[in-house]
C-alpha cells in the first residue's frame, strides 16, 4: 500500500533525526576515548576485528596470491643459483652455530657463578602477512597468528634479518603489528661496540629510524651495529635492530642526529617470527 | 517486501565496495591517492536517495572502515554520521543546484571531514598534515559528475 507523502517524509526524518546524530556522536566519542586509552572496550575491538578478519583476508588475497606465484614460478636456473647460495649460507651458519652451544653453556655457567637469573628461553611462532594498513602514515601490518595460536599482545616480531616491530592488538585469528618505523614507535636499543643504551624512534620512513637523545660527545660512528637492550621488558634482549647510517653533529645543537638503517625488511616483509618468552617468565 | 531486501542489498553492496576500494592493496605509486569513496557514497545517498540509508547504518559502515584501516575506533564513524546528517538537511537545496555548485558543496563536505580527522588526531596527539588528503579531495570533487552519473545509472537499473 503506497504511503501518504507526508508519512514518507516522516519515515525518513526518523532515520536522519538530530537525536540519532547526537547519540551516535556521543557513542563515537566514548569509543574513541576508550580505544585511545586501550582499556575497557578493547575486547569489543578484538571481536569486531576478528569478525572482519575473513574480509581482510579476501581483500588482500590477490596481492598475497601474486606474491606467492612469483616465488613459486621462478626460473629453474634462478632456483639452482638460489639453492647453491643457500647451501653456502647454511654451511657457514652451521659452522658458526657449533660455537654457540659452547657459548651458551659457558654463559649459563657464568650466570650461575654470579648467582643471578639465567636468561629465559624464547619461543618462536611462524607467521605470514595478511594485510598492510592502507593509511600511508600508519605502519601497521596484520599477521595470520593471534590469540588462538597463543600469540600475546606486546610480543616482538622479527624476520630473518632483524626486529620488525611488536604486536599491539589481538584479532583472535590474527594480530596487528606496529612496525618500528612508525612515528609512534620507540625501541630501547644498545650499541654493540660501546654497550651504550639508548632509544631509537620511528620516522614514518620504512628505511630509517632515528636517535635524537645522544649528547654531542657520544662515541657513535657510522656502521655501528644496534641490538635490542631488553630494557622496558617488551623486546627480548640481543636481537639485531639496524646499523648506524650516518651521524650529524649540528653546531649549536646539544644532541646528535643519528639515523639508523633497520636490518629487517620492513617494507616488503612476507614471513616473520613472533618472539615471546616461554612459560614462567 | 521484496524491493526492501533488494534496496538493502544494493546499498550495502555499494558501501562495501567503497570500503574495499579504500583498503585494498594497490601498487606503491597509487598508494597515496586513495579517494574518500565511502564519504562520497554516503553523501550521494544522503542527498539523492534518502530512502536507502540512515545515520545508524552510515555510522556502522564508518566503524567497519575504522577497524579495517586500523585507525581509532569511531573516528570515521563520527565523521560520516556528521557528513550524512548535513547532506540530508540541505538535500532540497543541493538537488536543484547546477552541477558545479553541487561539486562545491561536496568539496566543502569532504574538507569538513578532513578537518574533523585532523582535529581528532590532534587531540589524540599524532596530528599529521598530509597534503595528499587535500589532493585526494580535489580529485574526488573533479570526478564527482562521473561518479554521480554512474550511481544514478546503477540506481535506475537495480531499483524500481
Amino acid at each position: 500500500m503506497p504511503l501518504h507523502p507526508q508519512e514518507r517524509i516522516n519515515r525518513f526524518e526518523k532515520n536522519f533525526s538530530a537525536y540519532r546524530l547526537i547519540i551516535v556522536v556521543i557513542i563515537s566519542c566514548v569509543l574513541m576515548y576508550q580505544d585511545y586509552q586501550r582499556n575497557y572496550l578493547s575486547a569489543l575491538r578484538v571481536y569486531l576485528s576478528a569478525s572482519l578478519y575473513p574480509a581482510q583476508y579476501l581483500i588482500n588475497f590477490p596481492r598475497n596470491f601474486i606474491q606467492k606465484l612469483n616465488t613459486n614460478f621462478s626460473e629453474r636456473e634462478q632456483l639452482l643459483k638460489e639453492n647453491n647460495l643457500l647451501k653456502k649460507d647454511n654451511f657457514e651458519l652451521r659452522s658458526k652455530v657449533q660455537q654457540v652451544y659452547k657459548l651458551e653453556s659457558e654463559n649459563k655457567r657464568l650466570y650461575d657463578l654470579l648467582g643471578s637469573q639465567p636468561q629465559t628461553d624464547n619461543s618462536y611462532i611462524f607467521a605470514d602477512i595478511i594485510a598492510v594498513s592502507p593509511i600511508a602514515e600508519k605502519h601497521h601490518i596484520i599477521i595470520n597468528k593471534g590469540s588462538r595460536d597463543n600469540v600475546l599482545i606486546g610480543s616482538a616480531v622479527a624476520d630473518s634479518n632483524g626486529i620488525l616491530g611488536h604486536i599491539i592488538r589481538d584479532q583472535i585469528f590474527g594480530s596487528e603489528v606496529l612496525l618500528m618505523s612508525d612515528r609512534e614507535h620507540a625501541i630501547p636499543i644498545e650499541i654493540v661496540r660501546t654497550s651504550l643504551r639508548t632509544i631509537a624512534v620511528g620516522t614514518g620512513n620504512y628505511n630509517e629510524l632515528k636517535i635524537n637523545t645522544l649528547p654531542t660527545n657520544t662515541d657513535v660512528k657510522k656502521g655501528d651495529i644496534l641490538i635490542t637492550s631488553g630494557l622496558g621488558g617488551r623486546y627480548p634482549e640481543g636481537f639485531p635492530v639496524g646499523t648506524v647510517k650516518n651521524v650529524i653533529n649540528n653546531p649549536g645543537e646539544s644532541f646528535l642526529e643519528v639515523s639508523v638503517t633497520p636490518f629487517g625488511n620492513l617494507k616488503t616483509v612476507n614471513e616473520m617470527w613472533v618472539i615471546q618468552p616461554t612459560e614462567g617468565y | 517486501m521484496n524491493y526492501q531486501i533488494r534496496n538493502l542489498f544494493f546499498i550495502w553492496s555499494m558501501i562495501l565496495l567503497s570500503i574495499i576500494l579504500m583498503v585494498m592493496p594497490v601498487p606503491d605509486v597509487l598508494d597515496q591517492y586513495r579517494l574518500p569513496w565511502l564519504s562520497m557514497t554516503v553523501i550521494f545517498f544522503s542527498i539523492f536517495n534518502i530512502s536507502l540509508i540512515g545515520i545508524i547504518s552510515v555510522w556502522f559502515s564508518g566503524l567497519i572502515l575504522d577497524i579495517m584501516t586500523g585507525g581509532l575506533m569511531g573516528e570515521n564513524a563520527l565523521i560520516l554520521a556528521v557528513l550524512s546528517y548535513l547532506s540530508y538537511r540541505f538535500r532540497f537545496q543541493i538537488r536543484v543546484y547546477p552541477m558545479w555548485q553541487i561539486m562545491i558543496v561536496v568539496l566543502i563536505l569532504l574538507s569538513l571531514g578532513v578537518l574533523i580527522t585532523l582535529w581528532i588526531d590532534g587531540i589524540s596527539g599524532n596530528m599529521l598534515f598530509n597534503i595528499y588528503d587535500w589532493i585526494n579531495i580535489g580529485i574526488a570533487v573533479l570526478i564527482w559528475p562521473i561518479f554521480m552519473s554512474i550511481f544514478e545509472k546503477m540506481q535506475s537499473s537495480f531499483l524500481e
